[in-house]
């Protein structure tokens, strides 16, 4: 895998070896908050699914009781209210707030159902029979809105996590094996290249040396011989002087036998 | 003496509704119908029923409905909605009171236009709404109760603003006397549409009282003896809920106090008392005076202070679930079944309609716990036969 990665296109040299060195470091300090930051998200984002889950079960039984009150009322009030409670009703008394959170650096939308009291457009409606059952049949469809917004405001967050866990996680992974490797690569190469470049100023070096013993041993034994040619000729007439005993002697006894 | 002449004009008005009346569903026909499984079937059964076959294998409201219901659920596509079902069912009450009224002559007609009066008023408030709201008028006429339509109610929809449509229906309608002298079309425009409609419900009591003990017809027949007592009991029905109902909301103690009808059982102590009450306990305390509205708050178990059983079938909070509109609508039953124990009356044709109104809110109630799937709660109707 990281043969496969390649290397950066930078000079092998000491400087680029130091900046590919701190940026090695960055990036797995890099990857290990970026990975942490995926985690906490995965982990709010279960959370996240789990209450979704919730919601909607709690959404099917609210909206079936509310359904059921709806019944109730149709059962008591004997006829249509609907087109007068639909005239009737002024402002909305339900609303929604939106506000936002955050998550680990994730701003998420978060919807808060806000009931504004005092505002009952249509609290006479059913006045004459059903009175009781139009108004609890009210508070049941608000009790369902409040889940239905309650599951709009994790559903959003869901979707919004989703796709930042999604970007968080590519990023983990491009840290881990593409930049991280091809730092690691460069380096690795910067430090053959680096070694290589030693061992061949070594060697020159080496070479260098050698041939400066060689040219200093020549040196030596030039000046070696020709201080011995100077001894020599110092020394020639006293040799001439001592050997002539030893001639002497050489030539007397030429058949001794030491 | 008073039964000698009824039948030249009421005999066979009288006869056809009594027939009408063996048709309601009794409560066998409930049974079966709480043990339907969808509204297809239901009805098959009820039809089966009647004709006394074997219905144990059937489970399916439409079926059980059909022998009642049949000619007019036919047309209903399969598993129809219970709005649908309810339309229709209501639709056959109208057109057999549609039937009746044509047959019928006299102050017997009379009294058959003072029945549908009541849905008239809920159909003028309607316009009304849509009138204030600026909407377009002639889409509401299909909304309206077709018991309350009358020919001149399209011509409501002329109307633009709300001065001209009170002048219109001062002129078109039979309702004018309710709106003259109790609202302006300034009221129309400022009060609550709800205050309007129950002050034109007021004044209808009021009239329709006053017409059966009036009436040269009714003075002094079982009639009036019978409605009296109805309307006594619808009158003080109204008071009570309207006293409920508007705990909490922006209607005056002086307001709901002209919302009385200003005759029955409570009137005047009681409704005087109900009209200062601040709560559940004074309302209690105001009906206390006519035994039987005790006996109901005490079955609620309202006089021990708690509010919560209020509405009917209020989530099953008080005893047996009944809660005090329960109790109202099985009393009103309850009157409208003694009324065909008495001969020689028009007071039938009114039971009548309240007993089949009741049937198709049953059915209704039956066919919505069937299609929610709350069966727990489906034993909630109210079955009188």
């Amino acid at each position: 895998m990281s043969g496969a990665v390649g290397r950066e296109a930078v000079f092998p040299t000491r400087q680029s070896l130091g900046l590919m060195k701190s940026k090695l470091k960055g990036a797995e300090t890099g990857h290990s908050l970026l990975k942490r930051k995926s985690e906490a998200l995965t982990k709010r984002f279960r959370e996240i699914t789990r209450r979704i889950d919730e919601a909607k079960r709690k959404m099917g039984r609210m909206m079936q009781i509310a359904a059921f009150s709806l019944a109730e009322v149709t059962y008591a009030v004997g006829g249509d209210i609907g087109y007068q409670v639909q005239e009737s009703a002024k402002q909305a008394r339900f609303r929604v707030q939106a506000k936002q959170d955050n998550v680990s650096g994730v701003l998420l939308p978060q919807f808060e159902s806000v009931i504004a009291t005092g505002s009952n457009d249509f609290g006479l409606t059913g006045l004459g029979k059903g009175g009781q059952q139009v108004q609890r049949c009210r508070e049941t469809y608000s009790r369902a809105v409040e889940t239905l917004v309650e599951l709009a405001s994790l559903q959003t967050a869901f979707v919004m996590l989703d796709e930042v866990i999604k970007v968080v996680n590519r990023r983990v992974n491009a840290i881990e094996h593409i930049i991280i490797p091809r730092t690691e690569n460069t380096i690795k190469y910067i430090n053959t290249e680096l070694d290589e470049l030693d061992r061949e100023e070594f060697y020159r070096l080496k070479k260098v040396s050698n041939k400066k013993q060689r040219d200093s041993a020549a040196q030596d034994a030039e000046m070696l011989a020709k201080r011995q040619a100077e001894d020599n000729k110092e020394n020639e007439p006293a040799k001439a002087v001592i050997d002539q005993p030893a001639d002497i002697l050489g030539q007397e006894d030429e058949d001794v036998i030491f | 003496m008073e039964g000698l002449f009824f039948n030249v004009n009421g005999g066979y008005i009288e006869g056809i509704v009594r027939g009408y009346r063996n048709n309601l569903l009794n409560g066998q026909h409930y049974a079966n119908l709480t043990q339907c499984e969808n509204i297809d079937g239901q009805f098959l059964l009820q039809t089966c029923e009647l004709h006394a076959s074997n219905t144990s294998e059937i489970v399916d409201v439409k079926l059980q409905l059909a022998p009642a219901y049949g000619d007019f659920l036919a047309t209903l596509p399969p598993n129809p909605s219970t709005s649908a079902l309810a339309a229709k069912t209501t639709d056959k009450l109208v057109s057999e009171f549609r039937y009746l009224q044509a047959q019928a002559t006299g102050s017997l007609a009379k009294f058959m236009e003072y029945l549908t009066y009541g849905y008239m008023i809920d159909n003028v408030a309607l316009l009304i709404t849509g009138t204030l709201h600026e909407r377009d008028t002639r889409e509401l006429l299909e909304r309206c109760h077709p018991l309350g339509w009358f020919e001149t109610m399209p011509v409501l929809c002329v109307a633009t603003n709300i001065e001209e449509l009170y002048n219109s229906v001062l002129v078109e309608t039979p309702l004018a006397p309710y709106f003259k002298g109790s609202l302006s079309h300034q009221d129309l425009d400022e009060l609550n549409i709800e205050i309007v409609r129950n002050t034109l419900y007021k004044n209808y009591l009021e009239d329709f009282h006053h017409f059966v003990n009036t009436n040269p017809d009714f003075k002094g027949t079982p009639t009036q003896e019978i409605m009296s007592e109805i309307l006594e009991f619808e009158a003080d029905r109204r008071a009570i809920n309207i006293t409920l109902n508007s705990f909490g909301t922006e209607l005056s103690k002086q307001d709901r106090r002209k919302l009385y009808p200003e005759f029955g059982k409570l009137y005047p102590e009681g409704s005087l008392m109900l009209s200062r009450a601040d709560d559940v306990e004074s309302v209690a305390l105001a009906v206390s005076g006519v035994a039987e509205y005790k006996a109901f708050f005490d079955a609620v178990g309202l006089n021990q202070g708690g509010t919560e059983g209020l509405g009917n079938m209020g989530g099953g909070s008080s005893a047996d679930g009944k809660s005090l509109e329960d109790l109202f609508y099985q009393r009103e039953m309850e009157l409208s079944k003694i009324v065909f124990t008495r001969q020689f009356t028009s007071a039938v044709v009114y039971a009548w309609v309240k007993l089949r109104e009741q049937e198709i809110r049953n059915i209704t109630w039956i066919a919505e716990c069937i299609a929610q799937h709350q069966k727990e709660r489906i034993g909630n109707y109210i079955s009188v036969f």
